[in-house]
């Protein structure tokens, strides 16, 4: 059974605003991103559910920074081999990365799809804002 | 060696770098090539030459400790120089929409309890990140820059710092290694020095002694800094001197900090996951709150207060503090989400940081836009917030083009305090507020009352001065079609380009002249006195032109410091004048021109200053509102102030005879375009012809530079290079 969509429906919904988050810098220069809630989103989605994904993304990325014996021992390896351990091995930083990134797609596919927004991951941008795009939201069947 | 900024060592896929493509140039390969060689060929006949004894008659465990310390320093050497020292990719253009061109040229972040300013990049578009320093070598901006290494021909930064600073230390050992059991090899062969090994060996020796000066003090010299947890542009520009640094963690903590540090990753040359998520409506919406509702229901004010909340927040402090005094990097004009209330946002986000002391106008001369944000002839956005204002705004508009300008400067206060919400966020700190808001909101504050409402805020306090900025602009605001620009804001679009801010930053005294006093006594401000000199009636049609020619002549003007203060504003409106709009705007430049050179074509007796200023300013509003009535009622000034026809030569008749023709047009075209917050910012007349005037007060504010006179054409080269034409 074939069902007939308009083009509205098939295509992107069209790009209303973005929301920047910028980095919080309150501790120094660790990757931080401010949990208050925008002004922007207010009508698009509830601020804990936000200010949760900022905290998880905080942790992930304190997780990534920290200074333990899993990077030191990478950093001593790497002295050993001549850095040639970086051509085959991931570092401790990117497999972070790679968890936040899917993270970030999951809470993007669960809570802020829905709701008409999308995350970019931070990463895209230098690690300097976290960009959330609102979507217009258009009913369906209503005229472009 | 050539340095790319896509790693390639360091783990990870990389692309090829997205930083522009730059010109090759041999000379930046010299010392790099010259490192290369004398490590490499050193070492090689060290071990040539002088290891083989050393094996045999000292031990066998010389050379390959050797060896290794050598692998070691080739190794660090190799990353630091090939690997991406963490450079910053350029922002998009969605992003520094949010800090448009009213954003101030700094922000301020708190770093446990330390105010950092952060500074705007204008070639990569972003507010730099604490530590992040753009590098003119590599035309990027670096995280945690610490310098540029010629020798290894790349940037050193957060990435790759680590490397470099092992690749001192292994350095300095490999080469007092060399240098050691090159001793060794000379002293037990003191009686065969002829022998070709022992001449290499010396050699060698020679070349390692004359390198460990300077290596062995650059290696201390960065022990010293990773020990305190400073980067060399932080030593080297004195940033803590004195003070405290926000970075450090104690010297233990910084030393493992450089040592045993994740790898940071790299941000240039990723692959993009494109987000694959789907989005379609209908969208979930959360349920509002009552209070949510009403908020919607009241829109303005409270909707202001919100985005003025949330741009606080998102950005920290917008305030700058500054001593500096830089060229604001207005991002280009909103286009792209027409019909968004950005103008609410940036305006209510201005007027919410009501700027507590006259600094906030220290920069407002500096500001010249050449135009980026012009085109704020068309600000969807701020129209919004115009929009809002477009019922008082016709008839504040009328009074204005009243005979009753004293009044005005209640409505001026007004205007001044809204304008500055609106106004100048970049442009070099604080000025940012004045002088935007007066120019910006000139044509659409209804004489400040709405503007009251609109900012919801109270401004209670503005220094007469700004009254003064406010009158001026509101004179070029009346003649501007559209938008109005405030000075400051076409200041600050003028100085986008990188040249611009850099000359700027360059010429701008950091001395302070540029400060509220500087408005007061506007005589001891180069820029004021530039432009007062442009003003300077010294030749009857182009004064400004002329003397703008010179830059930024540190004459005083003949006329003094009285028409010092006035110069900024106008000469800055004359100077913005663009092709398009030079007979639309000329003559009504030409007409507060020459309300000015009348004014103070008799001997300024009467000391600069605010009140003078003021008076100049509503004079020349009085002039330019009266053109076709009597002239000689003159505003309020006492002092120099002479309508008298006979003085000005019949051009300036003739244009005074026109300017109201102008304002009306102005006037009417202040209408269906109400100026919005965000069309003041626009500087530097973006956009309509009619704009001309009114931006072109900025950039001849600082830093002009006239061009030759054309045929009753003057060019006028504002902040940055951009040359307007304003007709005669």
């Amino acid at each position: 059974m074939a069902e007939t969509h308009s083009l509205q429906d098939l295509q992107q919904p069209a790009v209303s605003s973005k929301v920047f988050v910028q980095r919080d810098y309150s501790s120094g220069t660790i990757c931080k991103f401010q949990t208050k809630f925008p002004s922007e989103l207010e009508s698009r989605m509830d601020k804990q559910q936000f200010e949760e994904t900022m905290q998880t993304l905080n942790n992930l990325y304190a997780e990534a920074e920290k200074l333990g014996g899993k990077s030191y021992l990478e950093g001593c390896l790497a002295c050993l081999t001549a850095y040639t351990i970086f051509l085959c091995m991931e570092t401790h930083y990117e497999k972070v990365l790679k968890k936040i990134a899917k993270y970030i797609k999951d809470q993007n596919e669960k809570i802020y799809a829905p709701r008409g927004l999308l995350l970019t991951d931070p990463i895209e941008r230098g690690l300097r804002v976290v960009e959330i795009t609102i979507f217009e939201d258009r009913n369906i069947g209503s005229g472009r | 060696m050539p340095s790319f900024s896509g790693g390639v060592v360091g783990g990870g896929v990389g692309g090829p770098a997205s930083a522009p493509p730059r010109p090759f140039r041999p000379s930046r390969y010299v010392p790099v090539s010259a490192a290369i060689t004398f490590l490499v060929g050193s070492t090689t006949l060290f071990f040539c030459f002088t290891c083989p004894w050393l094996s045999e008659y000292i031990s066998g465990v010389i050379p390959i400790y050797i060896a290794v310390i050598f692998l070691f320093t080739l190794a660090n050497f190799c990353m630091a120089t090939f690997m991406d020292p963490g450079v910053f990719p350029r922002a998009e253009e969605d992003e520094d929409k949010e800090d448009d061109f009213r954003a101030p040229l700094y922000k301020t972040v708190e770093i446990r309890s330390i105010q950092v300013r952060m500074k705007w990049c204008s070639t990569c578009r972003f507010y730099r990140p604490p530590r992040c320093s753009h590098c003119s070598v590599c035309d990027n901006c670096v995280e945690d820059f610490d310098h540029h290494c010629p020798w290894v021909n790349n940037c050193i930064g957060r990435r790759n710092y680590r490397y470099f600073f092992l690749f001192l230390l292994s350095l300095t050992t490999h080469i007092m290694d060399v240098f050691g059991f090159g001793l060794v090899y000379v002293l037990h062969h003191r009686q065969q020095l002829d022998t070709p090994h022992a001449a290499v060996t010396m050699a060698v020796m020679c070349v390692a002694g004359l390198f460990f000066v300077p290596v062995a003090g650059l290696t201390g010299f960065h022990i010293v800094l990773v020990a305190r947890g400073r980067t060399t542009n932080e030593q080297v520009t004195g940033k803590f001197r004195g003070g405290v640094n926000p970075f450090t963690k104690g010297c233990w903590r910084n030393i493992s900090h450089v040592l045993c540090s994740p790898l940071a990753p790299r941000y240039m040359g990723r692959w993009w996951n494109r987000q694959t998520v789907e989005v379609q409506p209908p969208f979930l919406r959360p349920s509002l709150t009552e209070a949510q509702l009403e908020a919607k229901v009241l829109d303005n004010g409270i909707q202001n207060d919100r985005h003025s909340s949330r741009s606080k927040s998102s950005l920290d402090q917008m305030e700058s503090q500054s001593a500096d005094i830089e060229p604001p990097p207005p991002p280009k004009p909103d286009f792209r989400y027409p019909g968004l209330p950005r103008a609410d946002t940036e305006a209510s986000s201005l007027l919410s940081e009501a700027p507590p002391t006259p600094s906030m106008y220290k920069y407002r001369p500096a500001y010249s836009s050449p135009g980026r944000n012009h085109t704020g002839v068309t600000h969807p956005n701020k129209m919004t917030r115009g929009e809002s204002l477009d019922s008082p705004s016709p008839s504040i508009l009328q009074s204005s083009r009243q005979p009753s300008y004293r009044s005005e400067p209640s409505s001026l206060d007004g205007a001044t305090v809204v304008g500055r919400g609106v106004g100048v966020r970049r442009g070099g700190g604080d000025r940012g507020e004045g002088p935007g808001g007066p120019g910006g909101m000139a044509g659409v504050v209804s004489g400040g009352v709405s503007g009251y409402s609109l900012a919801g805020r109270s401004y209670t306090s503005y220094p007469s001065s700004l009254v003064l900025s406010t009158g001026g602009s509101r004179s070029s605001s009346l003649r501007s079609a559209q938008t109005v620009h405030n000075p400051l804001a076409t200041l600050q679009s003028e100085g986008t380009t990188d040249t611009s801010y850099k000359s700027l930053a360059n010429q701008t005294p950091r001395n302070g002249s540029l400060s509220y006093d500087s408005l007061l006594t506007p005589s001891e401000s180069p820029e004021f006195e530039s432009a007062a000199h442009e003003l300077s009636p010294q030749k009857p049609h182009v004064p400004f032109l002329s003397t703008a020619g010179g830059g930024r002549p540190g004459v005083a003007p003949p006329g003094g410091p009285l028409q010092g203060y006035t110069s900024p504003f106008l000469s800055a409106q004359i100077a913005q004048q663009r092709e398009g709009q030079l007979l639309q705007g000329s003559t009504t430049f030409s007409s507060p021109h020459r309300a000015y050179l009348r004014a103070v074509s008799p001997p300024p007796s009467s000391s600069p200053g605010a009140p003078e200023a003021r008076h100049l300013l509503h004079h020349n509003q009085d002039l330019t509102s009266r053109i076709p009535r009597n002239p000689s009622s003159s505003s309020s000034s006492p002092g120099a102030r002479s309508l008298d026809p006979p003085v000005s030569p019949p051009p300036r008749g003739l244009s005074l005879t026109k300017s109201p023709v102008h304002i009306g047009e102005t006037g009417s075209q202040h209408k269906p375009r109400p100026v919005g917050a965000g069309a003041v910012l626009g500087g530097g007349g973006v956009g309509g012809g009619q704009q001309a005037p009114q931006s072109t007060s900025r950039p001849a504010l600082a830093n002009h530079t006239t061009s030759k006179p054309v045929g009753g054409v003057k060019k006028v080269t504002g902040v940055g290079g951009t040359t307007y034409e304003i007709s005669v």
